[in-house]
């Protein structure tokens, strides 16, 4: 792993989750930042600093969707992929609709997540 | 008779003497009469016996033989019923005739009426222990004073120790106690129609596990305490246990002669009420989580999801790095050790979930409060998250544990708090529900739920808590009433009321501290 690989940051409030997910992205050879919450996440500016987020849609806070338009208003155009355990098909379309390039079901497969990666960086 | 004849003792002795003719005037009058009477010699002498002080007895007896004696009711001169013992002698003179009566009499009347009373309260006692539709027995109580004198002899001051050390003691001090009386109800209760059956040795009917009431009502009576009453199992004589509310009276002029007073009252019935209404309690409690359950099914499946994703994508990750030309044993290692705390986490909550959704009978065990409070609030984590309610949680340091079921306790939290979640549902601005545990002013542990919803209109607070009152267009109103008789089932108090110095409502509860 160099510098010059692609930085991912992780957004989930699920401590064992998260860890998971960033194993998982270590794993597929990317760096990663991690963040409990949206709010950490914004408050370092994440979003300027990586090449894509995975972010969960509920937490407690901001949610993944909040995230996105904040990314949108502040003129940050990094991809997001976001993450939800949730079935709604409201929720799908309203993910969708904030500009999320990719929604992945939890749990998910690691072809699943390095397809939306794929997808992600190559944009 | 002269005075001449009769000297100075006439009027030094205490007895009245007074003294007649035939016709019945009064001849003599000593000082004594004065005093019983309260005629002067002035007023009494030449008046007629019969007259001023009534009660005259038949003179002929006295003519036959000479003699008199029995009880007189006189009247004193201010009006007041005396009772006099008399005695009357017939003087005769020389040839033989009848001269005068002499008569010696003493006051007897608040000997009597003492005796009169005592008569009336025995007979009292006797119909009250006869006929009140209490069990009374009366025991000897005398073998077991010696008992216990020889066991202060051999240096024991403790008795309550001793006895809780000493069960054979305690069954010996039954066994000589003996019943000497019964009434009535007692032969209803115990025996088969034979009063006399159930005489004798009292340990037919204390069960072994009823010893430690029959030592702790010896240890108040030796304690001086008047009476001692408590709820225990006693047993027929033909062997059957029943609830019993036992009581001893010990009045120490009883306790000094041996004897002891016992009420017992069969309780069965209501202990068999209680329990009755303790079942159905329990299964409204449960139906009502069962229920509850439902509702927060989504939110229980995303509890239990969590830990599978994780445990999924941690595989996903392992697979990665084992397909590595060299494989990555601490990343490896790193993802195994999260698997298991994942399994476990997962277990874990379906293991909460089974026993939210079981039936059992309702156990109380100390518990801390706050670790209550924390395994409710998994249940609703994802149905807060998913409302956007913020909870926040105010756990009290030190608090000491309560004595309760920790599922129904449980279901009180979460039903609360997820009452709170729903009033925020429609309100427009800060979605907040804190919970909080302190202990109050009275040594009670307080759970409060304060949300900054809506409120609760004034004419329904009242109602909260009565069954089938609701505000929903779902809900069946019996998640209140239930909380309620969970919280008063554990000796505590539960209210609402609105936030005063905010918007929203708060839902508190008291439990008595459980002592160590």
């Amino acid at each position: 792993m160099t510098v010059a690989d692609p930085l991912i940051s992780v957004v989930e409030d699920d401590e064992s989750l998260r860890q998971a997910v960033v194993g998982l992205v270590r794993s597929l050879g990317y760096r990663v930042a991690a963040y409990a919450n949206a709010e950490d996440f914004l408050a370092a500016d994440g979003g300027r600093a990586s090449d894509c987020v995975i972010t969960d849609i509920q937490m407690p806070g901001l949610s993944g969707i909040d995230l996105k338009l904040r990314l949108i208003a502040d003129g940050v155009r990094t991809p997001v992929i976001m993450v939800t355990a949730r079935a709604e098909p409201a929720l799908h379309q309203k993910a969708m609709a904030s500009g999320a390039c990719c929604l992945l079901r939890k749990p998910f497969t690691a072809e699943a997540l390095i397809e939306c990666l794929d997808q992600a960086l190559a944009a | 008779m002269d005075p001449a004849e009769r000297g100075d003792l006439f009027d030094l002795v205490h007895e009245s003497i007074v003294v007649r003719d035939l016709a019945g005037r009064i001849t003599a009058w000593n000082a004594a009469s004065a005093a019983l009477y309260g005629w002067s010699a002035d007023d009494a002498l030449g008046r007629a016996a019969a007259d001023l002080l009534g009660g005259e007895a038949p003179e002929a007896d006295l003519l036959a033989t000479g003699r008199w004696d029995g009880e007189l009711r006189r009247r004193a001169a201010d009006g007041r019923e005396l009772v006099v013992e008399a005695r009357w002698t017939l003087r005769r003179d020389a040839t033989g005739q009848p001269r005068e009566i002499i008569e010696t009499a003493r006051d007897i009347t608040e000997r009597r009426q003492a005796e009169t009373a005592l008569r009336h309260s025995e007979y009292r006692y006797r119909n009250l222990f006869q006929a009140m539709a209490a069990s009374f027995w009366e025991l000897d109580f005398a073998p077991v004073g010696l008992m216990l004198r020889q066991l202060r002899k051999s240096g024991v001051s403790d008795y309550a120790a001793y006895f809780a050390a000493n069960p054979a003691f305690v069954r010996e001090m039954i066994r000589v106690t003996e019943v000497l009386a019964v009434n009535e109800e007692s032969v209803k209760l115990f025996g088969d129609g034979d009063a006399s059956a159930l005489l004798g040795p009292c340990d037919r009917f204390w069960p072994e596990g009823s010893s430690d009431v029959y030592a702790a009502s010896v240890v108040a009576a030796v304690s001086g305490r008047p009476s001692f009453s408590r709820e225990t199992r006693l047993r027929t004589l033909d062997g059957r246990e029943f609830d019993a509310h036992f009581t001893a009276c010990f009045p120490p002029e009883s306790v000094a002669d041996g004897k002891l007073l016992i009420g017992v009252i069969d309780i069965s019935k209501r202990v068999l009420a209680q329990r009755q209404l303790h079942d159905l309690q329990a299964e409204f409690a449960h139906a009502a989580r069962v229920s509850m359950l439902g509702e927060l099914t989504a939110s229980i499946a995303h509890e239990v999801n969590q830990p599978l994703a994780a445990i999924s994508t941690n595989a996903s990750a392992g697979m990665r790095w084992l397909s590595r030309a060299e494989p990555d044993l601490d990343e490896l290692r790193g993802i195994n050790t999260r698997v298991v705390a994942d399994a476990q986490r997962a277990a874990a909550i379906i293991a909460r979930v089974r026993d939210m959704a079981m039936r059992r009978t309702p156990e109380a065990q100390a518990l801390s409060v706050n670790a209550v409070v924390e395994e409710a609030l998994m249940f609703l984590r994802h149905e807060s998250q998913g409302k956007g309610v913020a909870i926040d949680l105010a756990l009290g340091a030190d608090l000491p544990d309560v004595l309760a079921d920790r599922t129904q306790l449980q279901q009180v939290v979460v039903n609360l708090t997820a009452n709170a979640i729903q009033a925020m549902g429609a309100a427009e601005g800060p979605r907040e529900i804190r919970v909080t545990t302190a202990l109050d002013g009275d040594g009670r542990v307080a759970v409060t739920v304060s949300d900054t919803g809506p409120g609760v209109t004034p004419e329904n607070l009242p109602r909260l808590f009565d069954s089938f009152f609701t505000t929903k267009a779902e809900g069946m109103g019996m998640g209140l009433p239930i909380c309620r008789s969970i919280i008063e089932t554990h000796g505590g108090a539960i209210w609402a009321r609105n936030n005063g110095d905010g918007p929203g409502a708060c839902f508190a509860f008291t439990l008595p501290a459980a002592h160590a």
